[in-house]
């Protein structure tokens, strides 16, 4: 996850590489740091380093970690020739190395050569049974061939050696949910908010699932969790607003004959109302009478 | 059920709007609704709105889209007629659960939806040929 000034920080120095004023290493050490996935960039960029040999010794030792993300990138882009290149060039250079090793099966990976692919990693967990990298790539390659239950046993057998990867947990979220599995997805998205409480973006995705789930106690759970996230962001966010409404205009519903919370929850929905009115007014203007019509039905439906 | 013979009409607009949208997210699942009107025997698809490209099957975003979008488009005269869905993978051409549970919902609100799924392989020769073949297959 990338914050907000990494984000724009990442964003001026694309801008300032796309149109031909230097820094290009420093972006693509940026990128290596927070692993963002700019793979079209990085082949271009990495390339156009790589193809010089004056920027390219300047590199010194670096070179070599260059080599290893273009490599990737190429394979991400499918420029599998690009790839093979880099990986002979590093495969020369390091012999007997299992980095270059486990570059080599992602390459076989990327042409599809799903068995042979499956074998080298296999070898390589042998000799090195805690490698994250490669316990990763099996769970992909199984995503990949849409094999999705066997990507989530293999997801899950990683979890339990390697709990507090917390990318993990969040991917064996994502696979759930697409699998309308929507207890397990709560349940590894409480993993995540327990590993970091002050990420409001696990908060804003814990409420959606529970709202989906439905039921009184999971609507009304949602709630609070809307409201944490508006608390862990100030009140920006716009998604936890409209959360908030739907919540109380469910919970309303679903608590037809008893009137316990009436109070409380009107004066949260109203107050949610109006700050979605405000950021409505600063940001769309000319959407703010499907706004007052849309609240205005969620609070006339309950 | 599709008993009479209804045509889909798609607008230009509609097609490159939700063509587009998958482009821009390559690595991910995108879905979108079609708008526009039923008129003697057509349904005319006008325009489309691209919903979401990750969080797909969640409930909230969703339910406020759909009373957002609806508000605005009925201002205009236009419903929602269809819901459109791209897969994540290049090689799935079924549509998986959410999008079979989406489109379900907007079909009993429009009984003659359609559904539009993004054929990956075609929107790759696309970009290397220059066929006009329509990159989506229709589904009722």
């Amino acid at each position: 996850m990338v914050t907000k000034t990494e984000e724009s920080q990442l964003k001026n120095l694309e801008i300032q590489v796309d149109n031909g004023g230097g820094g290009a290493w420093e972006y693509l050490s940026l990128i290596r740091k927070l692993k963002v996935r700019r793979s079209d960039k990085v082949l271009k960029h990495g390339l156009s380093i790589l193809n010089d040999s004056k920027l390219r010794s300047n590199l010194g030792p670096e070179e070599w970690t260059l080599y290893e993300q273009v490599a990737v990138a190429a394979m991400d882009c499918q420029s599998l020739d690009v790839a093979q290149d880099c990986t002979k060039a590093l495969r020369k250079r390091f012999p007997e190395s299992k980095r270059v090793g486990r570059l080599e099966a992602m390459l076989l990976e990327a042409k599809g050569s799903w068995d042979m692919a499956e074998k080298a990693y296999t070898s390589l967990l042998e000799d090195n049974p805690l490698d994250q990298i490669i316990h990763k790539r099996r769970v992909a390659m199984a995503k990949a061939q849409g094999n999705i239950s066997g990507a989530i046993e293999w997801l899950n057998k990683y979890l339990e050696i390697f709990m507090a990867d917390h990318d993990a947990w969040r991917e064996l979220a994502e696979i759930y949910l697409s699998l309308q599995m929507y207890k397990q997805a709560a349940f590894c998205y409480e993993e995540v908010i327990l590993a970091q409480p002050t990420v409001p973006l696990y908060h804003l995705a814990y409420a959606d699932v529970l709202y989906t789930l439905g039921g009184l106690e999971n609507v009304q759970t949602a709630k609070k969790y809307y409201a944490s996230t508006i608390d862990l962001t100030g009140g920006k966010n716009t998604r936890a607003l409209f959360g908030i409404c739907l919540c109380t205009s469910a919970i309303a519903q679903l608590t037809k004959g008893k009137n316990k919370e009436d109070k409380e929850g009107s004066q949260l929905q109203s107050l949610a109302a109006k700050a979605l009115e405000k950021e409505y007014k600063q940001r769309a203007p000319d959407k703010l009478p499907q706004l007052t019509t849309a609240l205005k039905s969620l609070t006339l439906s309950s | 059920m599709g008993s009479n013979d209804l045509k889909y009409e798609v607008s230009q607009n509609a097609y490159i709007k939700l063509v587009l949208h998958s482009l821009k997210h390559p690595t991910s699942a995108v879905n979108g609704v079609l708008i526009g009107r039923i008129s003697n025997d057509t349904v005319e698809i006008t325009d489309a709105v691209p919903l979401f490209h990750s969080q797909i099957p969640l409930l909230p975003q969703l339910e406020i889209s759909l009373i957002l979008i609806e508000e605005y488009f009925s201002a205009k005269g236009l419903n929602i007629v269809g819901y459109f869905h791209a897969n994540e993978r290049s090689d799935e051409f079924e549509l998986g659960g959410v999008a079979k549970n989406i489109g379900d919902h907007i079909s009993r609100y429009f009984p003659q939806a359609a559904i539009l799924l993004l054929d990956n392989k075609k929107l790759e020769a696309l970009k290397k040929s220059k066929s006009s073949g329509a990159v989506t297959q229709g589904c009722i």
